[in-house]
């Protein structure tokens, strides 16, 4: 099929099989004489190898093969480098790659923004948690300081009354309470007895019981609220201070910026009252 | 035998040299090898009919790749460049399979 099949009537003897050539060269080699024509293909192979002639020929055809080993050696390389990928790329396959990839960049840039939308509404949501986590701790405090399940600290007052005749009683002390809640006291402890919503005082014999508590004289009232509404709540005329002198007790009050209420109380859960908020 | 060792010569000095193809002939190198290896086998063939003539080699050679060079780079002009180096390497992918049949009925008489 190449230019040479072309050149002369040849061109048959290729599609034949062997045994057309064969025949003749076998016949003809008895008599030693030894023409190109009658040679088979293989026979020419080998003599065209070995021995080497140097003729125009062959240097010519060493020339063009050289050309040959050279291109296809270089392309090998150059195809191989790897690092190259898109180097003998053309010019469509080059924006077509591009296209893709502007498209991948495009879909990944929308999953990007989908992600961080999200992450962004989650810390809002957390953030959100977080403060109502905060608020119900702060609201657990300030129920446990009316309650009396944890200490309490700030202004107010130390009330102390001396009982040495034994004619104070719980009525009086409770009435001390009443007139102290009524002024603004936020929480009260007397002789280490925290006073709460569910506090009943009793007498019992000389001394008072508080919540079953039995307590002596001198009674202790620490009271934390605004001084300045708890101690003239309790002197005014025919309050809790005269009452009391009246039986014969003396009593002092005093102003302090810092009182500690420490005494405390276990968290009850009620037998009956049940929330009705829910 | 000779032609042999040209052939060897230049494999071993494309690996070795490794020039840079320059990026204009880049992508007609390819198709130009496949165009002169199909030459080489015509020409193998040739030889084994016992009509090898070096002038022609030298002139199918020489032609055949530049005209494959050129359909390549007429292609690329008209937009067709990827179609048209395929087509080239299929045509010559089939002249070069029916020579290597003819070599081998010549060489294994099969």
């Amino acid at each position: 099929m190449s230019d040479h099949d072309r050149t002369n009537g040849h061109r048959f003897r290729a599609e034949l099989p062997a045994e057309v050539t064969a025949p003749p060269s076998a016949a003809e080699e008895t008599p030693g004489e030894r023409t190109p024509a009658a040679l088979t293909g293989r026979q020419r192979l080998v003599k065209g190898l070995w021995p080497p002639r140097v003729t125009r020929a062959q240097l010519i055809v060493a020339l063009l093969l050289f050309g040959l080993g050279f291109g296809l050696a270089v392309q090998v390389a150059s195809n191989s480098d790897g690092d190259s990928a898109l180097r003998g790329a053309r010019q469509e396959d080059l924006v077509r790659i591009l296209d893709e990839l502007d498209d991948r960049t495009q879909r990944l840039e929308d999953e990007k923004q989908g992600l961080e939308k999200q992450r962004g509404e989650l810390e809002n949501s957390s953030d959100q948690a977080e403060e109502a986590r905060k608020q119900t701790v702060e609201k657990e405090r300030q129920l446990g300081v009316l309650a009396g399940t944890v200490a309490a600290q700030g202004p107010g007052i130390t009330m102390t009354v001396q009982d040495t005749k034994g004619r104070v009683e719980a009525d009086m002390l409770l009435d001390a309470v009443q007139e102290l809640r009524a002024a603004g006291a936020e929480a009260i402890q007397v002789n280490g007895v925290r006073v709460v919503a569910g506090t009943f005082l009793t007498d019992s014999g000389d001394t008072v019981s508080v919540d079953g508590n039995k307590i002596n004289a001198p009674y202790r009232f620490k009271v934390i609220g605004k001084p300045q509404d708890l101690e003239p709540a309790l002197n005014i005329p025919g309050g809790v201070v005269q009452t009391l002198e009246k039986e014969l007790a003396t009593v002092t009050v005093e102003r302090s910026s810092k009182i500690v209420v420490d005494a405390l109380r276990a968290a009850e859960r009620p037998d009956y009252a049940r929330s009705s908020s829910r | 035998m000779i032609a042999v060792l040209g052939l060897v010569v230049g494999v071993v000095a494309g690996l070795l040299v490794r020039p840079e193809v320059p990026a204009a002939v880049e992508p007609y190198l390819p198709i130009a090898v496949v165009a002169a290896l199909d030459a080489v086998f015509g020409g193998l063939r040739a030889m084994l009919d016992g009509i090898f003539d070096d002038k022609v080699f030298v002139v199918s050679f020489l032609s055949n790749v530049v005209v494959a060079a050129l359909i390549v780079f007429l292609g690329d002009k008209l937009g067709v460049g990827a179609q048209l180096s395929t087509g080239v390497v299929v045509v010559l992918g089939i002249r070069i399979f029916s020579n290597a049949a003819a070599i081998r009925r010549h060489v294994f008489r099969a």
